[in-house]
Order: structure tokens, then sequence, then C-alpha cells
């Protein structure tokens, strides 16, 4: 020990050999590419509805006929309930808990990387693929819905019509509220991912705790509950069909997701820090 | 796990680097009502091969774990590298490798990119060295030709050779070898002998954890013994052989002659059969009892010393425990408990 300055692996390496990690896992590209049919699948699904009279009725028909840039929106709200929180889960279960199980937690300790920083570099690849999955549903639904319905513009819920640009703007910004809340959830993981070895009860306990939420916020007597479920934040995101953009619930809900971001990270940085492996 | 108090070696840090390179006092780790490990004291002195030996369950592993920050003593110290754990850790960590608990990687990975990817987090490696560092560390353990493969596909020698890839991925001062020869066909057993021997050479200071006795004997200059979760003896490996009552066998025709003139020089003997003497080496060496007999006249034909062996010592330790199994409040729990 004649060097007392105390040496790091550059923080940029780390990152990117996190990432790299990811993304040569097979799952994740498996995952990917099913997560690409979502919007695939609900175009051909719209299709039909609009084409013949469909169960879905003249109602959404005529929303979408004409109005291709609407299957982004669209795909990404049905995939939030219950798709992008597994697709975070199983990120977050395999950073901590899977990496335990293979015996490989224990190389990056002795590497050393400090706990606290691997929470960082675990959160910023689970965040990083997070964005990335959202996105990506974003762009094939947008091009989905171009293809089959045409992009002249996005008929909103107040009944007017966005322009191409303002509609983007629009898509943009879904992708990003819906990034949010899915981090939201993917913390949490976290917190249980630092506790287990078994990835497979990070995502069982991290969808068991979803559907829950979604259930408690079903029922009125629990209404003094629902502001601090982040479940209930979820259909309120619609809000960014219309127009103007009310922006008050969207704040509430991203406010409420930011707040489970921390709790989850905290909860896994005080598990991490004493944990024995 | 502070003191306030500075500790020799961390004063002997200032100046020069410390004598031991691992030292541990009182450790002692508590799973649940599970006592893994007690009252550990343990000296590692530099440039040692340090073996550790104890039969499966007996805290080897805890002990490890403990040493290297991994897990965190219920109570006592650990020191690592001169540093106290664990606020040392960052400190001292870069300059220790370590195989604990068998290798870990990835199964979807190649053996060349799980090193990679162990090597992103090396705090001693610059960025453009990595390459390098990774195809040296698999040509030292003879991989080379299969680092291509998934990690999936390796049989449980050539993942053992990656994990000690990995150790060995930087210069250390340190490296710690949980059992690294388990799953090992005798070739390979042999080239993990060689990887110790040549660390030795090297200045390097090892601790390697073994069950098996031969393994220990062959490679280690000290040894300490574990058994239900203490240690039972530690030193060195000549100085704990020397410490048993040991004999010299000389074989002589004239062994009657022999025997009486061994008398006249007060050492003890007695005739071994054949044309054979056991001479005890009590109060006195080897070289006074050979000058004894030839000034005496007596063509000796062979001596040879009989070791007390490390496994009669071993045998002798943990018998000695097992006696006293009624007053011993130590548990023995299964390595890797957590």
């Amino acid at each position: 020990m004649t060097n007392p300055v105390v040496t790091r692996a550059p923080l940029g390496r780390q990152l990117r050999s996190e990432l790299r990690w990811i993304v040569r896992r097979p799952r994740t590209v498996i995952g990917l590419s099913a997560l690409c049919l979502v919007p695939v699948l609900a175009g051909i699904g719209l299709w039909f509805a609009v084409d013949g009279d469909g169960p879905a009725g003249p109602g959404l028909a005529a929303i979408i006929a004409g109005n291709g840039l609407v299957l982004p929106v669209f795909t990404l709200f049905l995939a939030l309930p219950l798709l992008l929180p597994l697709v975070g889960a199983i990120w977050a279960a395999d950073g901590l808990a899977g990496e335990a199980q293979h015996g490989t937690l224990r190389g990056l300790l002795l590497s050393p990387v400090g706990r606290v920083r691997l929470l960082a570099i675990k959160a910023f690849g689970v965040a990083t693929m997070t964005l990335a999955a959202v996105a990506l549903l974003a762009v094939v639904g947008a091009v989905v819905g171009v293809v089959l319905f045409g992009g002249q513009g996005m008929l909103t819920l107040s009944g007017n019509t966005l322009p191409v640009g303002a509609a983007l703007g629009r898509i943009a910004l879904t992708v990003l509220l819906v990034t949010v809340q899915v981090w939201g959830v993917a913390a949490i993981a976290m917190a249980i991912s630092a506790c287990t070895e078994h990835p497979l009860v990070v995502m069982a306990a991290t969808m068991a705790g979803v559907i829950v939420s979604g259930v408690l916020g079903v029922f009125s007597s629990l209404d003094w509950l629902h502001p601090y479920l982040i479940t209930s934040g979820w259909n309120k995101l619609v809000d960014v069909m219309r127009d103007p953009l009310p922006t008050g619930e969207l704040w509430h809900s991203t406010a409420l997701a930011g707040c489970y971001v921390l709790i989850g990270l905290s909860l896994a940085a005080m598990r991490l820090a004493t944990k024995d492996s | 796990m502070t003191t306030s108090t500075s500790t020799p070696a961390e004063r002997a840090d200032d100046v020069t680097a410390p004598a031991l390179a691992a030292r541990t006092r009182g450790l002692r780790k508590v799973y649940g009502r599970t006592v893994a490990v007690d009252r550990v004291d343990l000296d590692v002195p530099r440039g040692a091969v340090l073996g550790m030996l104890g039969p499966n369950g007996s805290g080897k592993t805890t002990t490890i774990r403990m040493l290297l920050g991994l897990v965190r003593p219920t109570e006592g110290e650990v020191e690592l590298l001169g540093r106290a754990l664990p606020d040392g850790a960052a400190a001292a960590l870069p300059h220790v490798g370590a195989l604990v608990e068998g290798p870990g990687f990835h199964p979807f990975l190649t053996g060349r990119e799980n090193l990679r990817r162990v090597a992103a987090f090396e705090p001693l490696l610059a960025t453009g060295d990595i390459k390098r560092a990774v195809e040296d560390a698999l040509e030292r353990v003879g991989l080379a030709a299969a680092a291509h493969r998934r990690y999936r596909g390796y049989s449980l020698g050539m993942k053992q050779r990656l994990g000690l890839a990995a150790a060995l991925l930087v210069p250390r001062e340190l490296i710690v070898l949980d059992e690294p020869t388990n799953g090992l066909d005798p070739a390979g057993t042999r080239e993990v002998r060689n990887v110790i021997a040549e660390l030795r050479t090297g200045s390097t200071t090892v601790v390697v954890s073994s069950h098996l006795l031969s393994e220990i004997e062959a490679t280690c200059t000290h040894v300490a013994v574990l058994h239900r979760g203490t240690v039972v003896a530690q030193g060195g490996l000549t100085e704990l052989l020397q410490a048993e009552s040991s004999a010299l066998l000389v074989t002589t025709p004239e062994w009657v002659r022999a025997l009486n003139v061994l008398r006249d020089a007060r050492i003890s003997a007695r005739a071994a059969g054949g044309e054979s003497l056991r001479v005890e080496l009590i109060g006195t060496t080897p070289p006074a009892v050979l000058e004894a007999l030839v000034k005496g006249g007596i063509p000796v034909w062979e001596a040879r010393r009989q070791r007390t062996g490390l496994e009669e010592l071993f045998a002798r330790l943990t018998e000695a425990e097992e006696a006293e199994e009624g007053l011993s409040a130590v548990d023995t729990v299964e390595e890797g408990a957590r």
C-alpha cells in the first residue's frame, strides 16, 4: 500500500460496461422484440375495428381513422398498467438479485466498487433501458400508426386536431411521463432486488404490488389512500391527449412517481450498505 | 468495527509497508442463532502463502468473506494490507485479488466477455490496458483457446480457471483463493500449484483455503487450522511440524553398538526393528546424534527424519476438538450460509 490515494475505475467505463451487459443478455433482446409486437398488434386490432363494425364501435373508429399518431400514445397507455412495470422489474431484478445469484455481485464489490456507486450504476442501467423500451414502443407505434391510418395529425380528446409537429411533441411528452412512472415501479423493484438473490421473487413481488395497488384504487372507501398509489395516477395520464394541455394531474402523478424513485433507491441503498455477500 | 486507537500496523503504514498483509482480531460472526466464526485471530505475514485448513463448515469461507469486507463481522476487527475495514476497503481492495465461494460469472457471456466486464470495474486497470490484461490472464490460466466460448458450456475446471484469471487481472499484493482446486483434475491442480508458486516468487501474499491436507502441505509456508469456527493452530508450516515430538530413524548394521554409544551420549534411542534405531529428538538435534554415532565409529547407512505429518497434526487437533464437543459453544454451519 504505497499509494494512499484511493483509486476508482472511471465511472463512464463502468456505465458503458453495465449497459453492454444488459443489452448482451438474450432476454433483453427477446423482450424488446416482443415489446415491438404490442403496437403492431394494437394497430392491426384497430384496423379491423375501423374497417368493419368491430366491438370497439364507431366512436373509437372515428378517432383513429386518419389519426395514426394516436396509436403510439394508445399503445403506451395499453402497456403501462402491466407490461412496462414487468419490463422494469425484470431489469431491476437482474441488476442486483440476478448478480447475487450468479455470484458476480461479489466480484463487483471486490473490484472494489462502492456500494452506493454500484447502486447508482445499476439504477442508471435500469433507467436508461426503461427509457429505451418506452421510446421504442412509441417509435414503432408511430410508424405502424402512420402506415395503417395515415399521419395527418392527432385528434385530441377535446375534439380538435393537433398538427403533426405538435402531435410529435405530445408523443415525446407521453414517452417521458410514462417512463417516469415505470422508473417509480422499477425503483421499488430495486429495493426488493437488494434484499434477495432470487430474481423471480423481485418480479413476482413487484407485479403483485402493482396489481394490489390497482385493486385498492378501485374502492372508493379507500379514497384517502388513492393520492399515494402510483397506479391511480396512470389513468389520468390521458390528459396529454387534451388541448390545451391540463398540467395539474400530470405534475401530480409525475411528482408521486419521483417520490417512489427516491424511496425505492433509498431503501435499496440502506439494504445494500449492510448486506453480506 | 472501528477503533479509536491506532494499531501498530496503521502507524507502520506511514513509514513502511506493514509486516502483515492481513490481520484479524477477535473475529466473530453470528447468523441468527448460529455462531459461524468465533474468536478468530489470524495473522497473514507479507510474502507468505497461508493455507487455511479445516473441514467443510469450519468457518474458512466465512472468515475469508469477512477478511475481504464482503461480510460484516458481528464482533472483531479486520485489517487488510494495513487498513482497517470497512473504511479502508476502497484503498485496500484494488490490490487484492480473490476467488471466493467458487467462480461467479454470467452464463450467456463468453469467458473473454466475462473477464472484460470484471476488468471494466478494476480500478488499477487503465482503459487502454484492459484488452491486453484480459488476454494475459486468459493465457496464464490456459483458457486462451476457450475464451470465445460461452461460460455456460465451460467444464467445472474451466470455470475455476476463469475465476483464477479474474483474480490475476492486475498484479496484486494479496491473492485470496477459496478452495481453488475444487473440481480440477490432477493436471489442473498442478497448474494452480504452479500459479501459487509463481505468485510467491513475485512476492505476492497468498491466502488459500482447502480441506485437503496434501494441498496445503504442497503449497504453503504458513498454515492456520480452523475447526468449528475457531483457529485451533497457526504458524509457519515447518515450525508447526517441528513443534511436534519428532524422531530420527537411523539405519546401521551395528545397531546394538550404536545403542550403547548413544546411551553414553545421553541420547534416548531404541531399536525399531531390522537394522534401524529410533532416536528421539528430545534435547538434541540430528547433527548432534550423527556426530555421536560417527565419533563412536558406527557406520551410518541412512538417517532420516520421521516427521509428524500435517495430516497427523490435523487429525489430532480436530479429534481433540471433538472430544470437548460438549464444552464447545460454537456450532458448525454450512459454508456459505447467510
